[in-house]
């Protein structure tokens, strides 16, 4: 893999030359009349900074970056003015509607503006105040073992196809590295939290864990970012959401409420990414909707994986009691409803329509009953 | 004085609140959305709209009904609900777990959530933590009821 | 390149009956409650730091337990959990703890997370306002910025790429990458911000930097990719922000260098402990690194015929283009060249290896820089 410089620098008298030349006071300023555009961007809203949406201005702007990128294929700022030779990085994602998302420098600013730290931010010590019945606990530290599992892979996916992402495509990495940042942020708070109830971690889910790698490893970006970003996040912000409405302690409930909103960022460009690229490249729906039916099993694979399903359901009824355990089981059928129902919402406000027809999770879902 | 729920005028002194704590909101992040909130009252009901910008409430304005393809979501409750909440949060300076916005409205059992698309309706959790501390500076304000 | 699961789950009819069992009849498996992990229960050591990774540090949950080549755990399990056989490969290709670890790396990860800026509004852009600069530091400034935002987001693409390939019980390294990915995000933000509100936008690009950024990029293990990132590279511009700092038109400009160079600390912070470590720990690999140290410092070196960057240096060190201003830019700017060389052989002593000064050819030239420059009477 190693890239080798052409030549000893060290010993190229032209190098040398070259240094030389400008240490005695002969500049070149080959540079100063670069034939760029000249502009002077300024905050459109002082409250708000400079944010990268006041600098989509000309040559310089997201706006104007083409469908197809044929013209960089190194790490050149783009604007700027090309010379010389230049290396090419290898990119594979040149396609601006194979990767992008029109709220995708929103989301950017959102996720620095709306940054938190796991570490002063959850009150992290009520738990010792207050700490949870044994059982309670202990569905806890399962729960948060599980979503640890998931975290790793929300942090993995970017973390894979941003090195591959064209360099034009500045701010959409940018995204993808707050979004790196996210996913390590929520495998930390998860960790500290299941660790510090005093139960230990629970068990790795074998179905899980095996439907996620079928999702993380999906052959192309727009197919893994589906599964990963519109699939994954969209069930995980119903399971936050859920756990901060029936949380066990105040510690839960912030932390769920910082994880919603990170899982809902990163859905909000699932969303937005996968309807970019069917309104550029409509006959891909075609390949969409079989890619889906291929391997939307996976979203069973995690609901009904017994180290998810169990913990919720003892977290959502209070206990292990019968009548506990049962007023788990409603609602934990009805969050498996609401996380389904969204997530074909979300498919269809895409534009992959006819998605509740195909989909065979429906059928799975409408066989739940709960007995008294 | 007292600021009577629902009304333009609750929502206005929420707001005074809201620029009042602008570190905390600062801190917590931009919150850009625009969304409705609607009481129901004995078979009428009221409705808010409520534009957020930034760190601030920017306007809020009484409409005789909310078009949900006009905000992002909106969160329609019986007046029981709401002023469950409001007493709840005057009680403990917070809403506590089963008052707070999201408990209120995840099942759509007690608030319901109306929305037209997937990405208006996740605005709300995008902004979740501001808007409950939005709500919950109601600790600070004194509420009747005159419904 | 795609993995298929080992079973559909909608087609496992035992998988879908559990399930649904489950739900209709509560009768709870619970096997999981059962796990053989270990109980721990950390506290806060420092309550104004919170809950850190530090605190976790206990037992088999923490990061002094990891062995030096992780054997059991493969997966996507998070370390310390239970892992029941049919969880799948996660194709880890770097498992031995040397080859990444690094002294205090849970530490350096905690500060990244706590001290996150933000480049749209910890910046006061509204004072560019009022700050014209004249034509040719203006035109120099945005060269430099030109060339910092090209060079930045490299330092998220190679340890990014390293980040899934690195075994899951590496926590720590990873979620340091994860947040190194964004600061160097941020950077390139932030410098790209500054170019466009010079008045002059972007300036133009640095072939032989480029050439740099690819030989960073392409290294065929993370410790060589770490040491020519994380301790050439970012330990050259750390030298540079300094510099820039000192050099900044505006304040507005000196406050962008002193949050970079924070962040670019703690960069160089980790690799410098992770070359320590490395060095300790798998003595084997002296000699590799050796190798790959002559490529990336004759890289390194090549930068020197980056004349678009030298120049606007010059130019922002003197003040202009007068005879006088160049006089002293160039200076400074050969007291930086220098002093980035000198750092670079400081930290490379400090971590273990100092015999690197003998067989580096950059040192060589150091020397012979500096003797120059001390006969034109620079000194430094
Ligand atoms: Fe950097
Ligand atoms: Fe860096």
């Amino acid at each position: 893999m190693a890239f080798y410089a052409d030549k000893d620098y060290t010993q190229d008298q032209e190098v040398l030359e070259k240094m030389n030349q400008v240490m005695a006071g002969n500049l070149g300023l080959g540079w100063y009349d670069a034939r760029t555009e000249k502009i002077k961007g300024r905050p459109r809203d002082l409250r708000r900074g400079l944010t990268y949406q006041d600098l989509d201005i000309g040559s310089y702007g997201y706006s104007k970056i083409p469908e197809f990128i044929r013209d960089n294929q190194s790490m050149v700022a783009r604007g700027s003015e090309k010379v010389g030779k230049l290396p090419d990085m290898g990119y594979v994602l040149n396609r601006k509607s194979d990767v992008w998302s029109d709220n995708v420098t929103t989301l950017y600013e959102e996720a620095k503006s709306r940054r938190w730290a796991p570490a002063v931010d959850v009150p992290w010590t009520e738990l010792d105040r207050n700490p949870l019945p044994h059982e309670l606990e202990a569905a806890c530290a399962q729960l948060y073992t599980f979503l640890q599992e998931c975290a790793l892979v929300s942090m993995d996916f970017p973390s894979r196809w941003v090195p591959l992402v064209n360099q034009d495509l500045i701010e959409l990495k940018s995204f993808m590295c707050a979004q790196m940042l996210d996913g390590s942020r929520l495998l930390e708070a998860f960790r500290k939290r299941a660790l510090y109830g005093g139960a230990g971690l629970g068990r790795a889910s074998v179905s899980a864990e095996q439907g996620l790698k079928e999702w993380l490893w999906a052959d192309t970006y727009p197919q893994g970012s589906v599964s990963i970003n519109l699939s994954l996040a969209g069930l995980l912000l119903a399971v936050y959401r859920h756990v901060a409405a029936f949380a066990p302690s105040r510690v839960d409930r912030r932390l769920m409420g910082y994880a919603m909103q990170d899982a809902a960022r990163q859905v909000s460009y699932g969303l937005g990414a996968l309807r970019y690229h069917l309104r550029h490249q409509p006959a891909q729906a075609a390949a969409m909707n079989q890619y889906l039916d291929d391997t939307e099993h996976v979203i069973l694979a995690l609901l009904g994986s017994p180290e998810l399903l169990e913990p919720l359901i003892i977290i959502s009824g209070g206990g292990l009691e019968r009548e506990q355990v049962k007023a788990g089981r409603l609602a934990t059928a009805k969050l498996i409803r609401l996380a389904v129902r969204e997530y074909l919402e979300r498919l269809e406000a895409a534009g992959l329509s006819g998605r509740p027809g195909n989909s065979r999770i429906p059928q799975a879902i409408e066989r739940i009953q709960v007995e008294a | 004085m007292a600021v009577s729920f629902p009304s333009v005028e609750y929502f206005e002194a929420l707001r005074e609140k809201m620029a009042a704590h602008q570190d905390k909101f600062q801190r917590l992040g931009f919150i850009d959305t625009t969304f409705g909130v609607s009481v129901a009252n004995n078979g009428k009901s009221r409705s808010f709209i409520l534009e957020f910008e930034v760190y601030e409430l920017k306007s809020v304005r009484e409409v005789p009904s909310v078009d949900p393809r006009q905000v992002d979501f909106v969160l329609v409750g019986d007046s029981r609900v709401w002023r469950e909440m409001i007493e709840n949060i005057r009680r403990n300076g917070e809403a506590d777990t089963s008052h707070d916005i999201n408990t209120l409205a995840h099942l759509g059992e007690q608030l319901k959530i109306v929305y037209d698309s997937p990405d208006g309706h996740d605005k709300l959790y995008r902004f979740m933590e501001s808007i409950q501390e939005f709500f919950d500076l109601t600790s600070q304000v004194d509420v009747s009821f005159n419904q | 390149m795609a993995y298929l699961a080992t079973r559909n789950f909608l087609e496992d009819k035992d998988f879908v009956d559990k399930w649904l069992y489950t739900i209709r009849t509560g009768e709870l498996d619970l096997s999981w409650m059962k796990s053989a992990t270990e109980k721990v229960k950390p506290h806060e050591a420092n309550p104004r730091r919170g809950l850190t990774y530090r605190d976790l540090d206990i037992g088999n949950y923490g990061f002094s337990a990891l062995p030096e080549k992780v054997r059991e755990n493969r997966s996507y399990a998070p370390r310390g959990a239970e892992i029941p056989a049919g969880v799948p490969d996660s194709q880890p290709w770097v498992s031995r703890k040397s080859e990444l670890w690094a002294f205090n790396t849970e530490s350096y990860y905690e500060e990244a997370v706590s001290r996150q800026w933000n480049a749209t509004t910890d910046i006061p852009w509204d004072r560019l306002e009022s700050a014209e600069l004249p034509e040719t530091i203006g035109k120099a400034l945005s060269q430099l910025m030109t060339f910092l935002t090209e060079v930045e987001m490299i330092a998220t693409d190679t340890p990014a790429m390293w980040l899934p390939r690195l075994n899951p019980d590496f926590i720590e390294v990873k979620a340091f990458i994860a947040a190194q990915a964004m600061d160097e995000a941020r950077h390139t933000e932030v410098f790209r911000k500054r170019a466009l509100t010079t008045g002059w936008g972007l300036m133009q690009a640095s072939p032989m930097n480029e050439m740099a950024l690819k030989h960073l990029r392409d290294a065929d293990s993370f410790s060589e990719m770490s040491v020519a990132l994380h301790l050439v590279a970012e330990g050259n511009v750390l030298t540079m922000f300094r510099f820039s700092e000192y050099l900044s038109p505006t304040d507005v400009d000196k406050k962008i260098f002193r949050l970079v160079m924070q962040d670019e600390a703690r960069h160089v912070g980790y690799g410098m402990q992770h070359f320590k470590y490395v060095l300790e720990h798998f003595p084997e690999k002296r000699e590799v690194l050796h190798a790959h140290l002559d490529e990336a410092e004759n890289i390194s070196f090549a930068g020197a015929a980056a004349t678009e960057l030298t120049e606007s240096f010059i130019i922002l060190a003197g003040g202009g283009l007068k005879r006088e201003n160049i006089e002293e830019g160039i200076r400074i700017t050969t007291i930086f060249n220098l002093k980035q060389m000198q750092e670079h052989f400081e930290r490379l002593e400090k971590c273990g290896m100092p015999e690197r000064k003998e067989r580096s050819k950059l040192y060589m030239m150091y020397e012979m820089g500096k003797a120059a420059a001390e006969a034109a009477g620079i000194r430094v």
